[in-house]
């Protein structure tokens, strides 16, 4: 049963007199549990399909279905609680905010939704990354690996039915990379989360259940 | 680019990239002068004009006063010069009475100006009927102002009992020359001719009045030795001669100490209004910090980038001063509403080009003093910081030492060049020190509380945090709001105790009758006819010749603000003490073992010139000097309506000089109408004052002026409101991350709303609970101590001026919020990916 299914997807926008093409009729779906690299170059249209599939962005023509819910038309405030519940994100710039501290950070998520064992969830969380010691360091005194791992925790504080991780390794040295990596694949299969890894190392991609290709806004492989 | 002097280019698109932080800059440079202008500009404007229309404005080139009768040395004096043909004179009088109409059944204090012919030598006593003031005051007639016939409901031809005597009201004065605003004025302006003096019956020897000789020399070049032949003669310890170029009236006496409560207040917002210019630059300089380090990387030297900088504030600091210029003149019109009622006819407001170069020199100043240390900072920015993600470590060093010594001194120079008091200056410099290290710390307590407050609400929480977002000026913000409104709240405190203590409860048992100027030969049949018992206070009028030998420099006590020793004084004889009196020092009013002549003076006045037990003061009591041994020193329990007297003798010392009876006793406030009445009818020459009416006067008078100051004042809130803007542009970028990524992790619009107005919320709520702290603490002080009287917290009231301030601050952080709030996170993301 597919978690997320994006049809017929067109994004386009118009920078000056010019309308520019991201996406062009894709048409995708992502099961259960499964671990998805979305591979391409620079420009293809990777972390469009990615904000498509999330419900960040809208597009231009075509629909997106999260578990069975048509989000095309969906409000933000009415998606909100929705990437609450289901949604995790890992971004490459890490997108911590700046005044939490790293364990504020890996709660808000859960308290949102008024979880009360937000903090015991955070706390343990961090130890197993082993960040116990860094719980009250805000972001800016976190290394980028550290700040990448605390990332993860965020994203998967609420047992999301699927995270969405945009380039995770991309600012980050080879063993640190590495390191992350293992760590969210390792939830990923602990929690049978499904996983939207959008990335141009063809190394993580051999890792993956199934990879699509995108160029030019189209999917020109899958495999 | 290194090669090159200045590059316009980049100078421009600095400017332009950082727009709105621009404008907030301008505006702060622009309040820090406008106040300062258009009150400059204001004072300059009503000098000038009284200057030139000094002699209108007291009828005359040279005026003799006294508030005894004039002496006959310098009556003598003066029909000397008269024969020569060197001066004509007129007598004036002018002195508080009751009138009735014909029938009797009405009274109303009116303030009658007695007159010889040829009065006013300079200006016109405007007539309603357009006639000629001369032609109409014969001998039995009257001039009267509007208010009297409209209150007595009289008309011209009417009746109009006045001491002994009736005279008949021959017209309506519309304007006179040397009464130019009638807002200060007990009651409506009677005018009588000298010829009617001596009829009337109400000047006697110990009576309240003004006596005054107005003189037109007939040659201006003589004007110098006339004033000083008549200085010779006159009595100097009673007597004033003076110019009209010099001669301060009472008009000018009230602008000079509005003004100077004004200039405080303007040099105070010009202060905050630094800060705010200090704040927003630092925000300015923060967003360029990462081109800095660009530039520094690619080769550019620090006094390359520092001498940009240096231009771009300069443009900068030019606009703002331009701006506040001619704010401040368009300002300076609007005031003329404000003072509406209290400014003279003849004040033609005028565009001072004095006060526009100060304005153009403090706005340069102001912006550059102010301007150093973020500039001097540039330096710190090091090309490494484009890789370092670390906030950058700013020194402290001698520079930074001597920009803040010289801020300091440009606050004292500033603060004693527009008052030109350097006792008063220094005590405002110090207050205003106090009150900003007082503010300064309590903030920090607050904040340092506010950040280890472990809060469960986890909108509340993220609110607190926003407070703390790296560079929020959060404590800038707190500090410069707290500051002005601790000001205005205490001016709204005060005012409000005042009305309080003597207006709305005026104390159940205190006095609501004045009689004044009963005659001792009447005082059995006075008190007959009142009816009855109440106590009377025999008074002689006196001055103070000197105090251990050391003559009372009138000149320089005149110059005193508040009470001082040149004036006249009631004194009065009893060996009791009132119910609201104690002795602070001494062991009795009088003492009886010492053989001197003894007085027991209050301490308010002592405090004047240091008096101390043992000490002596001469007095003139009717031209007869009086040496007098203090004896004790009282003080009052607390600040009422009862009589009260500064200086007392044993019984029997002064029971032959001349003297006037005082009472004042409580009555239901129906009856006070048909007693004053009755009263004079029987006493014309006794004055009834009904002290609630005269207190509502004075009501108004109050109000009308804090309404003046608070306007003031409100602009140093600007300052803090222009903070509070530039704060949350500079945290624009913080904000709108904060705003996406709540969203992003599964937070609604409504939760990102209820975060950012809590946190204004809570800017408001510390600015305003401090202050009203501060201004609660000084309010009580002042009321306590100065007023004497009991203080109310009106915490009603102060819960509407939180409610206000909380309201203001929320609105002005959230209105710039709106468009970081409606910010789409997938734009932002998209932004921060091609960076």
């Amino acid at each position: 049963m597919p978690v997320v299914e994006a049809k017929q997807v067109t994004k386009t926008y118009t920078i000056g007199n010019r309308e520019i093409r991201v996406l062009d009729n894709v048409s995708l779906s992502v099961q259960e549990g499964e671990f998805l690299v979305v591979e391409g170059s620079s420009g293809s249209g990777k972390t469009t399909l990615l904000s498509m599939l999330s419900g960040l962005d809208k597009p231009t023509s075509g629909r997106v279905f999260l578990k069975d819910q048509d989000i095309t038309d969906t409000s933000e405030d009415d998606l909100a609680p929705l990437r609450n519940e289901f949604i995790g994100f890992v971004f490459q710039s890490f997108h911590l905010v700046p005044s939490l501290t790293a364990l504020e950070n890996v709660m808000f998520p859960a308290e949102l939704k008024h979880d009360t064992e937000a903090f015991d969830k955070a706390a343990k969380l961090l130890k197993r990354v082993g960040l116990q010691k860094r719980i009250d360091n805000f972001p800016h005194q976190l290394s980028g690996g550290e700040m990448q791992r605390v990332a993860m925790c965020r994203a998967v504080i609420n047992h999301p039915k699927i995270i969405f991780a945009d380039e995770p390794t991309g600012n980050l040295d080879s063993e640190n990379g590495q390191a992350v990596l293992e760590l969210l694949l390792e939830f990923q299969k602990e929690r049978k989360t499904t996983l939207v890894l959008v990335t141009h190392s063809l190394e993580i991609a051999k890792l993956a259940d199934r990879m699509i290709i995108l160029k030019d806004g189209r999917i020109t492989a899958e495999n | 680019m290194q090669n090159s002097l200045l590059n316009r280019h980049f100078i421009l698109r600095q400017i332009a990239r950082s727009r709105r932080q621009v404008i907030v800059f301008i505006l702060c440079v622009a309040l820090s002068i406008v106040t300062l202008i258009s009150l400059n500009g204001f004072s300059m404007s009503v000098y000038t004009s009284m200057l030139n229309d000094a002699r209108t404005l007291h009828a005359a080139d040279i005026i003799i006063q006294s508030n005894q009768d004039l002496s006959p040395a310098v009556i003598k004096a003066v029909a000397r010069l008269e024969n020569k043909n060197k001066i004509i004179s007129a007598r004036v009088w002018e002195f508080y009475s009751v009138v009735r109409n014909q029938n009797g059944q009405n009274s109303l204090l009116t303030k009658i100006k007695v007159v010889q012919p040829g009065y006013p030598f300079y200006g016109r006593v405007v007539l309603k009927s357009g006639r000629d003031f001369d032609a109409v005051l014969t001998p039995g007639s009257i001039v009267v102002a509007p208010a009297l016939l409209e209150r007595l409901q009289l008309r011209v031809g009417d009746g109009l009992r006045i001491g002994n005597t009736a005279l008949t009201i021959a017209d309506v004065v519309v304007q006179e020359p040397d009464q130019p605003v009638d807002f200060f004025q007990l009651g409506p302006r009677v005018f009588i001719a000298a010829e009617d003096l001596n009829k009337l019956g109400l000047v006697t020897k110990g009576s309240r009045v003004g006596y005054k000789c107005l003189i037109k020399a007939l040659d201006k070049n003589n004007i110098r030795s006339i004033t000083n032949q008549l200085s010779m003669a006159a009595d100097e310890d009673q007597e004033r001669v003076e110019t009209s170029q010099v001669a301060r009236s009472s008009v000018k006496r009230f602008f000079d100490n509005l003004l100077f409560d004004l200039s405080l207040i303007c040099i105070f917002t010009l202060l905050l209004a630094g800060i705010g210019i200090q704040s927003t630059l630092a925000a300015f300089l923060k967003e360029k910090e990462k081109t800095i380090a660009v530039m520094k990387t690619v080769g550019a030297t620090s006094q390359f980038i520092t001498r940009h900088y240096i231009v771009i504030l300069t443009m900068l600091g030019l606009s703002g001063t331009i701006l506040g210029l001619f704010s401040g003149l368009l300002l300076q019109n609007a005031l003329e509403f404000l003072f509406s009622g209290l400014l003279p006819k003849s004040v033609k407001l005028i565009i001072s080009w004095e006060a526009v170069v100060e304005g153009l020199c403090i706005g340069i100043l102001v912006v550059g003093l102010f301007s150093f240390i973020p500039l001097h900072r540039l330096k710190d920015i090091k090309p490494v910081s484009i890789f370092r993600k670390e906030r950058i470590r700013f020194k402290m060093g001698l520079p930074i030492f001597l920009s803040a010594f010289l801020i300091f001194a440009f606050f004292v120079l500033l603060v004693l060049r527009q008052i030109k008091e350097i006792k008063a200056g220094l005590y405002f410099v110090l207050g205003v020190i106090v009150l900003i290290v007082v503010t300064s710390l309590l903030t920090a307590l607050v904040l340092f509380v506010l950040k280890r407050l472990k809060i469960r609400s986890l909108i509340i929480r993220q609110a607190l945090k926003g407070l703390f977002r790296p560079k929020n000026a959060t404590k800038s913000i707190i500090i410069t709001l707290t500051a002005s409104l601790s000001v205005i709240f205490s001016i709204y405190l005060i005012e409000e105790n005042l009305d309080a203590a003597f207006i709305q409860s005026y104390p159940s048992g205190a006095p609501n009758l004045f009689f004044l100027d009963i005659q001792p030969s009447q005082l059995e049949r006075f008190s007959k006819t009142l009816g009855m018992p109440t106590e009377y206070y025999p008074i002689v009028r006196a001055k103070i010749l000197s105090i251990n030998g050391n003559k009372v420099d009138r000149k320089q006590q005149r110059r005193r603000r508040g009470d001082n020793l040149a004036r006249t004084f009631n004194l009065t004889y009893r060996d009791y003490l009132l119910e609201d009196e104690v002795i602070v020092k001494g062991s009795s009013l009088h003492r009886s073992d010492w053989g001197d002549l003894q007085v027991s003076v209050m301490d308010t006045v002592a405090k004047i010139q240091s008096m101390k037990i043992g000490d002596r003061i001469t007095f003139k009591i009717q031209g007869v000097p009086l040496q007098a041994k203090i004896s004790s020193i009282r003080s009052r329990t607390r600040e009422s309506i009862r009589p009260f007297f500064y200086f007392v003798f044993p019984p029997g010392t002064l029971q032959n000089a001349p003297q006037t009876i005082f009472t004042a006793l409580r009555i239901e406030k129906d009856r006070v109408a048909s007693l004053q009445t009755k009263i004079v009818e029987t006493f014309p020459n006794v004055s009834a004052i009904d002290v609630t009416s005269t207190l509502s006067f004075f009501t108004n008078i109050m109000k009308k002026l804090s309404l003046i100051i608070r306007f003031f004042a409100g602009f140093s809130i600007v300052a803090g409101i222009l903070i509070i803007l530039s704060s949350v542009l500079a945290t624009r970028f913080a904000r709108i991350q904060e705003a996406v990524y709540y969203k992003i992790l599964g937070a609604r619009s409504r939760f990102v709303v209820k975060v950012f107005t809590l946190e204004n919320m809570l800017l408001g709520l510390v600015s305003a609970a401090l202050a009203l702290i501060i201004s609660q603490a000084g309010s009580w002080l002042i009321c306590s101590q100065v007023f004497d009287i009991a203080y109310r917290p009106l915490v009603a009231k102060c819960a509407l001026l939180i409610g206000g301030t909380v309201l203001l601050v929320v609105a002005v952080g959230l209105i710039p919020s709106i468009s970081i709030m409606r910010k789409k996170p997938i734009v932002f993301l998209r932004e921060q990916s091609q960076e």
